[in-house]
């Protein structure tokens, strides 16, 4: 009896430190935010005796978890302000913020009209009309792929993988597919070079970060069975080259969802990760072009400060013989995926990252490394620096014959 | 991955050991849970090089022949350690969960070393808020070179400084006297 | 001479059951003075479970004290009604109780008038998803969870708003008397610190247990068995409905849900009267608590206990009954006139915090009688303070209202939010306004009088938190600023004494983190 305290998200654990606060970027910025303590925790207590006790102003809340890091109590304050919000939060802009979230649907049909759509989302009266709908006019979309990763694989990539004996699934996610579909050669290229092959889950949807923190929980859990459906179909160890995408899957999904998929946390994983641990174990050999120089600065991205794994990406890093690696004190960038998009946030995301931007632009280095796409847009934007994700880095550098 | 030294806990004294070692030359790790008070001896610790792995846990380690081959950290997962000659616990009293109270006893969580205590839950407290509690001199038994026993038995390369220590603890002192043994 | 120091009726007592009284006799028109040597609830009132009885747990043992609490749960539910939580409360019968009982209890409680419906376990599981889910019988009854300081605070101020003066911590010396009829009392005013005198044609001694020694001023002799009862508060309020155990009335079956926590009490050993003003809960208390309190609620093996707290029973002997359990429960109204020749002293004791508005009305009955006047008792009818129909919470409103608004209710909007809605206790949401108004209305004059009115200090901190914060503005708006540190130790020791019974696991974690912040004031560099 009484061996160990246990409630929900261990809120009852919080014995009022407000370490949490004190590391939170929101509340250093927003006077309107109370903190995640009172977020989190304190509300709990009451949202239990009564529902009505929801606090609006938990929508600017960046779920970025430096709070649950700090905790010394291991109070989840993270997910107990985020399983609030879903379960009572209401949409100020439910029309925008479904666009924002909808990444399939505006990914798929942006890539069809890529060519259109690409200079119309850099057009300036055409952001002032985005401006109107809550849409940032500031705030630059990435460009959309013609091609989706996918259809790239299929074509070109898929017939190869048969001749490697040893095979890993790729989880690539909207942005890769979308967007930036480079990532995704990058990573069949290193497997390749570590002797795997690549193969795509049988159906992939977006992680449905974005979803959860837009509110639209039941679509986020009906993709997250999705995913974990195909996840347990593919037999390999799952990749992915997203840091978010990783977090959201292995912890979002049973943690904020509530699905029973526990499983995901060892079948899921960080290329980077995977990658370091075959190396340090001496079952993969890499080697690096000699002439392949390169002075990187890297970002840990929250929720990678969260999984704890940026020592992996940047062992891997500093495992190629060119690089010159610098690794700055963390911070959050701001953007927290869609929430840096809205106008009514923007402030606060560019006054968060404002010191990040500081410090990677003193660094003066080539490049940021980072392994998430949503720090990689605002990073770009708020300094200029090309930013490339880790995977990119070893892909360039690799030697091939 | 191999260090010389693995400091377990990033408070006051785990980062200020950290930052001694590192100064001496030495290759250290720091493992810490949580929000780490001593924030200027961390960034010094950093910038030396120090790995600092923020927000991770060592849940437990591998002993053999009386001394500690590795240690296991949370997040680095099932197939990384944390490899090093000596190891330092640093995790704090009760607050920061280096020691561990249920409703009948208390106990080290990582090691399962001696702790020093009153077995009578109701002498752990004294009814005078202010005066000294008797739960605050609670903690490891030490040998005179600050390493912690197990079963009675000590474990030759696992030292122990700060306020996990049993009686009255002077911070730096504690750090001083490990660090003085492992240079 | 004070001002005024002729009176109606003295009232001794702040308890329930003096401001009770004093309430029914301003509404009645009488001059009243009401004397408390402390704050207002300092004794059984502000010590126990919190439970507005339905009368079921007594229905089998003791008729008439079970149809009187369903008639008074009643109507404390109406005049009461933000004082009240509606949660209804269960009956149930574990595997190892007599199922047998449970028919006779269901039978009993209907001739008492209660409503009593026998309920499937498994509906019983549905509507209370804490309880223990071997249970195999379930017994709905229409309990409720009160807070005893919010309903002692209404009806003192019910009681000031109709003339009444009602003195805190002026403590009776002794009982003034002229040709054997008690006239009046002499008092020591702690504030003033002044020996002041006040008379009035009636006393009345509500002292609760200390009613013996006020018996004692006036030659006439109570006897008191005081009975100590121990209680647990839990971190969180697990259960929505009271749960109780089907059985013969034993110690630690109930769990009752308060506000934001649940408590489960309560235990029963005599103690001696010089005891009871520094009674301490016992390690065996503590384990049997929370060992019975597992058997209603399984959860609570994990809950978090926040502290421990015990209470004395003002009990009156009528038989030698060591335990104090059988004892019955009935409201003990004695005319000394008649009972020992002494007039104008009345003793009201016994009952409970449930019946506490019928003690009062019986005791103003008399006084009136003594008094030759004839009025009506309104206080089954007239609504207290607070509970006057409000408009229903806006989402818009900040937490702070709201969480002010359900301990305060009407009233809340004489609260002045604009100026000082800065949060300072933020476990329960206390603002700085809600301080100011519980200093300017509410007689607070230190923090644990304000952590009666205001919840401060009672959140899963312990205060460890916000002390410094919030007797900071207590000091400030006292116009006190130099009692600051005062406050501050007085009200952690308080906090501490309720501690120390539970201090392991987070409790523990909490005490050291409570004794940095506050014991030595270490400056960390953060």
């Amino acid at each position: 009896m009484q061996e160990h305290n246990i409630s929900k998200g261990n809120f009852e654990q919080c014995l009022k430190c407000n370490i949490c606060t004190q590391v939170c970027p929101m509340f250093e910025v927003n006077p309107h935010y109370p903190g995640p303590k009172q977020a989190g925790p304190d509300g709990e207590r009451y949202r239990l005796k009564d529902p009505s006790f929801f606090d609006l102003t938990l929508k600017y809340c960046l779920n970025c978890k430096s709070c649950e890091v700090a905790c010394p109590s291991g109070v989840k304050v993270g997910d107990i302000i985020q399983i609030a919000r879903l379960k009572y939060g209401r949409q100020s802009n439910p029309l925008r913020d479904r666009m924002l979230a909808s990444t399939d649907l505006v990914g798929t049909v942006a890539s069809v009209l890529a060519p259109v759509a690409n200079p119309i989302l850099a057009f300036g009266p055409a952001k002032r009309v985005m401006d109107i709908f809550g849409v940032d006019h500031r705030r630059t979309f990435p460009k959309y792929s013609g091609e989706k990763f996918e259809q790239w694989f299929k074509k070109n990539a898929a017939p190869a993988q048969s001749r490697f004996k040893e095979h890993v699934a790729y989880f690539h996610g909207c942005y890769v597919n979308y967007n930036y579909p480079q990532l995704g050669k990058d990573f069949v290229k290193v497997m390749n070079a570590c002797g795997y092959g690549v193969s795509l889950l049988e159906k992939e949807r977006c992680c449905g970060v974005a979803l959860i923190s837009n509110g639209f929980g039941k679509q986020a859990a009906v993709q997250a069975a999705q995913n974990v459906d195909s996840i347990r179909k593919a037999g390999a160890p799952v990749l992915t080259t997203s840091s978010t995408c990783t977090f959201t899957i292995r912890d979002e999904y049973r943690n904020v969802l509530g699905l029973d998929c526990a499983d995901m946390a060892s079948t899921v994983e960080l290329a980077v990760k995977w990658i370091y641990e075959k190396i340090a174990s001496g079952k993969v050999n890499l080697r690096f072009r000699p002439d392949f120089h390169l002075k990187v600065v890297y970002h840990t991205a929250c929720h990678m400060q969260k999984l704890g794994w940026a020592l992996f990406s940047q062992e891997l890093l500093k495992m190629i013989p060119g690089v010159e690696l610098v690794v700055p004190e963390q911070h959050c960038c701001g953007i927290a995926g869609t929430f840096g998009f809205k106008k009514e946030n923007y402030g606060y995301s560019q006054a968060i990252g404002q010191p990040l931007f500081d410090s990677l632009l003193a660094a003066g280095a080539d490049a940021v490394a980072t392994d998430c796409e949503t720090c990689k847009w605002q990073i770009e934007s708020g300094t200029g620096i090309p930013v490339l994700n880790p995977i990119s880095i070893l892909a360039m550098a690799l030697l091939t014959d | 991955m191999k260090f010389d030294v693995v400091i377990i806990g990033g408070g006051k004294s785990g980062t200020l050991a950290a930052y001694k070692l590192a100064r001496a030359g030495k290759r250290c790790a720091v493992v810490s849970a949580g929000h780490c008070l001593g924030k200027t001896f961390r960034r010094e610790f950093i910038a030396l090089g120090g790995t600092f792995l923020n927000g991770d846990r060592v849940t437990g380690g591998n002993v053999e022949g009386g001394r500690v081959q590795y240690v296991r950290t949370e997040n680095l997962g099932e197939n990384t350690v944390l490899e090093a000659g000596h190891f330092i616990l640093c995790t704090g009293k009760f607050f920061s969960r280096g020691l561990i109270s249920t409703i009948a006893n208390i106990y080290e969580p990582v090691f399962g070393c001696d702790v020093l205590y009153a077995q009578d839950r109701s002498e752990w407290t004294v009814d005078d808020f202010f005066a000294k509690q008797p739960f605050e001199n609670f903690g490891l038994r030490v040998d005179d070179s600050s390493r912690v026993y197990v079963g009675g038995n000590v474990i030759s390369n696992l030292y122990a400084a700060g306020e996990i220590l049993a009686g009255e603890v002077d911070i730096e002192q504690s750090v001083e006297k490990v660090c003085r043994n492992i240079i | 001479m004070a001002e005024s120091s002729s009176f109606d009726v003295i009232i001794i007592g702040g308890g329930i059951t003096g401001v009770g009284t004093a309430r029914d006799c301003a509404l009645r028109g009488l001059k009243v003075l009401l004397l408390e040597k402390a704050d207002l609830t300092n004794g059984a009132s502000g010590r126990n479970h919190g439970l507005l009885h339905s009368g079921a747990r007594y229905a089998v043992t003791d008729m008439e004290s079970a149809a009187e609490c369903i008639r008074e749960n009643r109507i404390i539910r109406q005049i009461a009604s933000n004082c009240v939580e509606q949660t209804e409360g269960l009956f149930i019968t574990l595997p190892q109780d007599d199922l047998q009982y449970q028919a006779l209890f269901v039978e009993r409680c209907r001739e008492a008038g209660i409503d009593a419906r026998e309920i499937d376990p498994a509906m019983a599981r549905a509507m209370e998803p804490s309880v223990n889910p071997s249970l195999i019988g379930a017994v709905k009854v229409p309990d409720a969870s009160v807070d005893p300081f919010r309903l002692a605070s209404a009806n003192a101020l019910d009681a000031a708003n109709h003339g009444a003066q009602i003195r805190t911590y002026c403590e009776v010396l002794s009982l003034l008397k002229d040709s054997g009829a008690v006239v009046g009392v002499r008092y020591f005013d702690r504030k003033k610190k002044e020996t002041l005198c006040a008379y009035a044609p009636v006393t009345v001694n509500a002292a609760g247990i200390w009613g013996q020694t006020i018996a004692a001023m006036a030659g006439c002799e109570i006897k008191m068995l005081p009975a100590k009862g121990s209680l647990l508060v839990f971190g969180h309020r697990v259960n929505k409905m009271v749960i109780n155990r089907c059985r013969k009335p034993s110690n630690a079956d109930i769990l009752v849900p308060g506000d934001v926590v649940c408590v489960i009490g309560t235990t029963s050993d005599k103690v001696g009267l010089d005891e009871c003003d520094n009674i301490k809960v016992t390690p065996a208390e503590v384990e049997l608590l929370l060992r019975e309190g597992c058997s209603l609620a399984p959860e609570l093996e994990n809950t978090r206990i926040l502290r421990a707290y015990a209470g004395v029973r003002p009990l009156v002997a009528s038989d030698d009954d060591p335990t104090g359990r059988s004892t019955s429960r009935g409201i003990v109204l004695l005319d000394h006139e008649t009972r020992d020749g002494v007039p104008g002293f009345i003793s009201i004791t016994g009952g409970k915090l449930t019946s506490y508005r019928l003690m009062a009305e019986q005791t103003a009955n008399l006084v009136c009688r003594k008094l030759g006047v004839n009025r009506k008792c309104l206080t089954a009818t007239e609504p207290l303070p607070g509970s006057e129909k409000h408009s229903n919470p806006d989402r818009e409103l900040s937490i702070a209202f709201k969480a002010a608004e359900g301990r305060h209710g009407s009233l809340t909007g004489k609260m002045d939010f604009s100026q000082k809605s800065e949060v300072l206790c933020e476990c329960e949401h206390v603002t700085r306004a809600e301080i100011a108004y519980a200093v300017k209305t509410l007689g607070v004059r230190n923090m644990i009088d304000l952590r009666r009115r205001t919840r401060v200090g009672m959140g899963t901190c312990q205060g460890s938190f916000c002390i410094k914060k919030v007797a900071e503005a207590l000091a400030c708006e006292l116009g006190c600023p130099e009692m600051e540190q005062e406050f501050i130790r007085e009200y952690v020791q308080e906090r501490w004494k309720g501690m120390t019974p539970v201090c392991w696991g987070d409790s523990l974690r909490e005490a050291e983190y409570m004794r940095k912040q506050i014991g030595r004031n270490i400056n960390d560099e953060i």
